[in-house]
């Protein structure tokens, strides 16, 4: 295994080396939890060159708690010495003085400067960064009657030695202020005496120099040099280390991370993004559904804040629900889930909403091929910051165009989203928070069948600190979903068919710091589902069709949790969480009777049973736990384990592979038991070259009971006793997990591989049918190989260009074995289910990204970006089937994009 | 509704970028042989068929593999036995009035000493087809039935026949002896230019009635023809057989035609395993394919005229090449014995000179001969 690690490390870093950044000066990383400052010391000197000076009775009783994530030593001690009558200063050589109570002089006298010359280079590699920036240059020398002097320099990049147009230097009282020539040189006349000159690169940190004008003078400047480019780039703070986070399998990415994944048809695909983490693979392509460590896709909780999405694609799954400007963050849970979420057995899926911004207002867009975007956000007053967006799509000329073709008629496929977030802070202690999401999908292959669906969800949350420990948040809040086919064939017998789905939900969660160590969470959850699971009526006036509806199915669910974060030393980190799940499945209802122990089949019906509108049907409980664990090795490395057991007491019933319009939601019943799981995890997380490179394994294990799979024959819709045509199944999936990711440089990118196998098998008690006789069979999603790779080369801030590759095991498939004549056709004779699989899946995706020019006084910032879908056009086949052609069957493979697929996308800002 | 509708999702994909290509997948046939069994058994007395057969490699020329030498027979609840006659081919006559109130067991001993038993199947009075008929629309014919249910005949199976009258491009009333080498006219058993064609078909349509008013199936669409098909170049019959089955009968139809119609589109159901109502004695697991039922199918025979449906525009492209040779080939001649003496090349008009015939215009055999597609033989159901 370690030599198969290292020579994916290797490979990659190969690749990289031509790339490398010159060596800057050395920085900070490193979870330090509570250690003594002389420990710290010896750390930070066990990892850079930096030599600290220091008597030790002086800095006796300083514990350094912090997490520093490639910080400057400057601001790291500033940190640690907030406070405390203690000084640094950072001379030459990396030298580091501390002092207590009054700063050690390191600066050469005045005279010095004067004497020699009136030229200041600070671009050695020898003098830190921190030193040039808080040093007091003395510039010129002074001569009588000067009021006024002339400072002049070049500037350049800190990191490249390369010079830097169009910076901005400002004088920070007056505000006077110039931008650097096509030579990087600047000029700027200002009043002798003492001044703080910032610069700033567009785009780019701001840096400072102190200087003490005397007269006419030069003074160069090497600025550091960020990555950042236009679209906007968030570091979620509570991610900045994966090795000393405690829990494990837990995977973020920024939305800037994801513009820079291929896209199909340019937009930017919130979950498609994940796809690239390892041990997440999706069924088909062209499908949102996603399978997280061997889990259907039905137990992913996808979360936007609070709100659940219970179909969370748009156009059958070419596009996520969720619009990409709206979202700050993704966060996927696949191990390691806090006890304060929930509900489904996989994972959880958190969206983390925009609010605003808060200086002007503002906006984006987008136009593509097929779809636009726009959205507005700012403040609405001092308090309040809202951001509103929508997406709507024009796809029908490209269906028409390609019926032309293809000889098909009528088809039509449409979308639309609006979100609106809104956050008003009432003081430092209060603040409400408002999202919206609404969505509408319509589509039809024929005239005369429209099938459309919508999400909806509302949410409010306020969250209240009552003192520096303690934090609450309570959310109230409603999600919805239904769908509906209208059916106009024949005007007697059009109908309307549909299916409904709410979801009430009130939570309040606590989070709670005591002492040094210990953060607690605590909470409970109420969730109110009531799911009409399948209404027919009559469409139209003639039509003839009986009203029919299978029963409306009600429960609450009723969860608390608490869970506890602590930090015993410096190594040991272990968080634990208990979630207790109470479910009551409500009348009224009414529903066959079976004989104790015997199957529920149709022949085993004894009697009806009618309960009453509010009473208990069925009650199940149990607890859910989470454990994870971190021992740190050193400051780059740590081992994580981790348990977490599950429940989920909705089941979605689907019986074609990925997530359909027609997949409807079923309730946990009087038949029909919650989803258990359980799951052991173990992981080694590395970081390499001071970040800039994560290094991740995990091992995984678990077991799932009373998972649904069907019996032959079984039909979804209308059903009225779906306990007759499922059946209870076990579950056990197991797989090894490697994540690369390199996260800065000019090239930078992802490699992600997972051997997987994710088994079923019907449960020894279920009588009605056995699966291939009662043994182990491979899930729909069981492709045991998988791997990513992800390569983005920026060639500068305007350009960035992205390569990605995807390949997987073809995914299992039952095809026919032998055939048959029946009714007077050729029939296919199917064997053992999932016995085959399609040929693998391999596709290459290609890129770029090219911002707008970066003048100040522009009235929009757009970029382009453009691409191709399946760069090879190779057809992967998502299924393969035979048909009776004229009696005689003739075996095929579909694939769905078979062929390379370009896009262009104009995007905007303003 | 269930059926159809809701799984045709899946042609949308052949409209964005799909690609559907022709594959044949390697597949070790490890379990060639499941017994099948298909059969409605009339029990009115009318003559039935009980098929057996085995499953053959899907790779394999073969489909149908009879198998022979089985004893079946029925056995009522009050033990009364009925055999089944052996036909040729796997085909077991049933011929016998039976009681329909009680239940019977189809019993199969095969020649391998293996034992197959149904299970108890009680025979289903079928209603009778209330009306069949068509309607004209600018898509072409659609033809219907309506029926009722009641409450031993909820769901109903269709299947039907068609035959129509097919005549060549080109008629022609003239044979060549190739004995005496003289063209002649045709005798009314040698004319080619009227046949009957027959299509068995294996589309199986399913409803339950009781999802309708009165248990009513109201103008249950049973064929589509669309416009200027060849069905209807001069005259179509189609024979609509009604068949109630029951609730299990009609899970394992759907299975069938799920397994056929409706699988690889992306929204597809996963396939399903067809067993049926017959098991292994001994051993239920054993895999065998198939649902008897007991019962009588009513059957309904509607005509349409092209006339009733004109404008009709048949025109089939395969023979638009086909034409009268503008050249005569006079009798006699060199080419007047090699192109009728091989039959590729028929006489079709004949060239006067006075009221002598000097030569014939010709036309292609595959113009002009109906037999090559069809049958001549007029069936007997046939009104004209």
């Amino acid at each position: 295994m370690k030599k198969f690690i290292f020579i994916f490390l290797f490979c990659f870093s190969f690749g990289m080396t031509s790339f490398a950044q010159t060596q800057e000066q050395p920085r900070i990383t490193g979870f330090f939890s509570g250690i003594s400052l002389e420990r710290f010391f010896s750390q930070v000197e066990e990892k850079t060159v930096f030599r600290f000076f220091f008597k030790k009775e002086d800095v006796k009783g300083v514990i350094v708690k912090l997490q520093a994530d490639d910080s400057k030593l400057s601001e790291v001690l500033n940190a640690v010495f907030e406070g405390t009558d203690l000084h640094y200063a950072i001379g030459a050589n990396n030298a580091v003085f501390i002092s207590k109570g009054k700063k050690l002089q390191l600066m050469l006298s005045d005279d010095f400067f004067s004497n020699v010359q009136n030229t200041n280079s600070e671009g050695s590699a020898q003098v830190g960064d921190a030193f040039v920036r808080n040093n007091r240059f003395v510039i010129g020398q002074s001569t009588p009657n000067q009021k006024k002097a002339v400072l002049s320099g070049t500037i350049s990049s800190f990191e490249t030695k390369e010079i830097i147009t169009g910076a901005l230097v400002f004088e920070k009282v007056d505000f006077v202020k110039t931008i650097s020539d096509k030579n990087g040189k600047y000029t700027i006349e200002l009043p002798l005496g003492r001044h703080t000159i910032y610069i700033q690169n567009l785009g780019g940190y701001i840096e400072q120099r102190l200087i003490d004008l005397r007269g006419d003078g030069e003074l160069d400047m090497a600025i550091g040099e960020s990555i950042y480019s236009l679209s906007e780039v968030v570091v979620n703070s509570g991610v900045v280390n994966q090795v000393s986070r405690p829990e494990m399998g837990v995977q973020t990415l920024t939305v800037s991370e994801m513009k820079k994944l291929p896209a199909i048809l340019g937009e930017v695909d919130v979950l498609k993004g994940i796809l690239v983490l390892p041990g997440v693979n999706s069924a088909g392509e062209a499908s949102v559904g996603f399978n997280v460590r061997g889990g259907a896709s039905d137990q992913n909780l996808v979360l936007f804040e609070n709100s659940t999405l219970f179909n969370p694609s748009h156009l059958f799954g070419f596009f996520s629900a969720i619009n990409a400007d709206m979202i700050e963050s993704v966060e996927l849970m696949k191990a390691g889930i806090p006890a304060s979420y929930g509900g489904r057995l996989s994972s959880v899926l958190q969206m983390k909403p925009k609010f605003g911004r808060t200086d002007k207002i503002g906006g984006s867009g987008g136009i593509g091929l097929l779809t636009s975007r726009l959205s507005l956000e700012g403040p609405i007053g001092e308090k309040t910051t809202f951001i509103a967006g929508g997406r709507t799509t024009y796809s029908d000329w490209v269906l028409d165009y390609l019926e032309d073709k293809a000889d098909f008629n009528a088809s039509r496929a449409s979308f639309f989203d609006l979100n609106l977030n809104v956050r008003h802070t009432f003081s430092d202690k209060d603040k409400l928070e408002f999202t919206g999401y609404y969505s509408q999908d319509q589509f039809r292959f024929d005239p005369d069948t429209v099938y459309s669906y919508q999400n909806q969800n509302l949410a409010l949350k306020w969250t209240h600190y009552f003192n520096d420990q303690l934090e609450g948040s309570f959310a109230i809040g409603k999600d919805a979903y239904a769908f509906q086919i209208v059916g106009e064939d024949n005007p007697l017998n059009s109908y309307e068919l549909g299916f409904g789905l709410t979801q009430d939900f009130l939570k309040a969660e606590f989070r709670q710091e005591k002492g040094f160590d210990h953060v607690i969470k605590y909470g409970i959850h109420l969730n109110r589902i009531t799911l009409d699971p399948g209404l027919i009526t009559p469409y139209g006036a003639e039509s003839i069709v009986i009203r029919d509806e299978v029963e409306q199915e009600r429960a609450l669910e009723t969860s608390i949790f608490i869970s506890d974060e602590f930090e015993i030393n410096d190594n040991w980190f272990v968080s634990g969480g208990l979630r207790y799940s109470l479910y009551n499945y409500f009348g009224p209802q009414t529903s066959f009777v079976y004989p104790a122990g015997e199957p529920t089949t149709n022949e085993n019906v004894i009697g009806e049973k009618t309960s009453k509108n509010g009473e208990v049907i069925k009650t199940y409980h149990g607890p859910e736990f989470r454990f994870s664990g971190r021992y740190s090795l050193d400051n780059q490395s740590s081992i994580k384990a981790g348990v977490n057991s599950m429940r989920q007491n909705m089941h979605l019933l689907s019986n074609s592979s990925v997530i359909s319009p027609t997949d409807t939601w079923k309730l946990s019943d009087e038949f029909i038991a919650p989803q258990t799981g359980i799951q052991y995890s173990l992981g080694y997380f590395r970081n390499l070259k001071q970040n800039q490179f994560e290094f991740s394994t995990e091992v995984y294990y678990r077991t799932m009971r009373n998972l649904l799979d069907y019996r032959s024959g079984a039909t979804i819709v209308l059903n009225d006793d779906v306990e007759q045509d499922v059946l209870n199944t076990n579950g056990k999936s197991y797989g090894i997990e490697f994540f690369l990711k390199k996260n800065a440089g000019k090239l930078n990118g992802s490699v992600s591989y997972t051997y997987a196998r994710s088994l079923y098998q019907t449960s020894s008690f279920e009588k009605k049918e056995k699966i291939n006789e009662g043994s182990e069979y491979s899930s729909n999603f069981d492709q045991p190989h998988h791997a990513v790779l992800v390569m983005n080369y920026e060639m500068s801030k305007r350009f960035n260009a992205t390569l990605s590759g995807n390949y997987s095991t073809g995914r299992p498939i039952t095809l026919p074995v032998s055939k048959f004549v029946y009714a007077g056709s050729e029939r296919v004779y199917y064997s053992g289910r999932n016995a085959q699989r399609v040929p693998d899946y391999f596709r290459v995706d290609f890129s770029i990204n090219l911002e707008g020019n970066h003048k100040v006084n522009k009235l929009a910032h757009s970029s382009w970006s453009m691409g191709i879908y399946n760069v090879l056009g190779r057809s992967n086949p998502y299924s393969i089937y035979y048909t009776p052609e004229s009696g005689v069957l003739k075996g095929y493979q579909l694939s769905i994009f078979a062929k390379p697929i370009p896009f262009i996308t104009y995007n905007f800002k303003f | 509704m269930r059926s159809t509708q809701l799984y045709i999702l899946g042609l949308f994909t052949f409209l964005i970028w799909g690609c559907r290509e022709p594959f044949e997948p390697e597949i070790e046939n490890v379990q060639g042989g499941v017994l099948v069994v298909e059969g409605y058994l009339d029990s009115n007395g009318l003559e039935s068929i009980l098929s057996l057969s085995r499953t053959a490699p899907i790779g394999g020329v073969e489909s149908f593999v009879p198998e022979t030498g089985a004893k079946i027979s029925l056995r009522a609840s009050t033990g009364q036995l009925i055999d089944l006659i052996e036909q040729k081919n796997g085909q077991y006559l049933f011929e016998r009035d039976i009681a329909e109130n009680q239940s019977y067991i189809l019993e199969i001993l095969l020649k391998n000493g293996e034992k197959y038993l149904s299970e108890p199947i009680i025979p289903i009075q079928t209603p009778e087809i209330l009306d069949a008929g068509f309607v004209r629309d600018e898509e072409g014919v659609e033809v219907f039935l309506n029926t009722q249910g009641n409450q031993d005949a909820d769901d109903f199976l269709w299947t039907y026949e068609e035959t129509w009258v097919f005549r060549p491009e080109i008629r022609t009333p003239y044979i060549y002896r190739t004995d005496s080498k003289v063209v002649e006219l045709r005798k009314e058993e040698e004319k080619i230019d009227l046949c009957y064609k027959s299509v068995v078909n294996s589309d199986l349509l399913l409803e339950t009635s009781s999802r309708f008013e009165d248990q009513v199936v109201f103008r249950q669409t049973i064929k589509e023809i669309p416009q200027g098909d060849e069905r209807l170049m001069e005259r179509y019959s189609i024979l609509i057989s009604q068949k109630a089955i029951d609730q299990k009968a009609v899970e394992f139809w759907e299975t069938i035609k799920r397994n056929t119609d409706d699988i690889g589109s992306i929204f597809s159901p996963l396939p399903s395993i067809i067993t049926g109502n017959i098991r292994l004695d001994g051993n239920g697991n054993k895999p065998v394919v198939g649902y008897v039922s007991l019962g009588v199918v009513k059957q309904k025979r509607i005509f349409i005229d092209q006339r009733e449906v004109s404008p009709w525009n048949f025109n089939d492209p395969a023979f638009d090449d086909c034409f009268i040779s503008q050249e005569p080939v006079y009798i006699g001649s060199a080419q007047y014995f090699s192109d009728f003496g091989t039959g590729s090349v028929l006489p079709a008009r004949e060239l006067m000179q006075g009221t002598t015939i000097v030569a014939y215009y010709t036309s292609s055999r595959r113009c002009s001969d109906c037999t090559l597609y069809a049958d001549r033989k007029r069936p007997e159901f046939w009104e004209d």
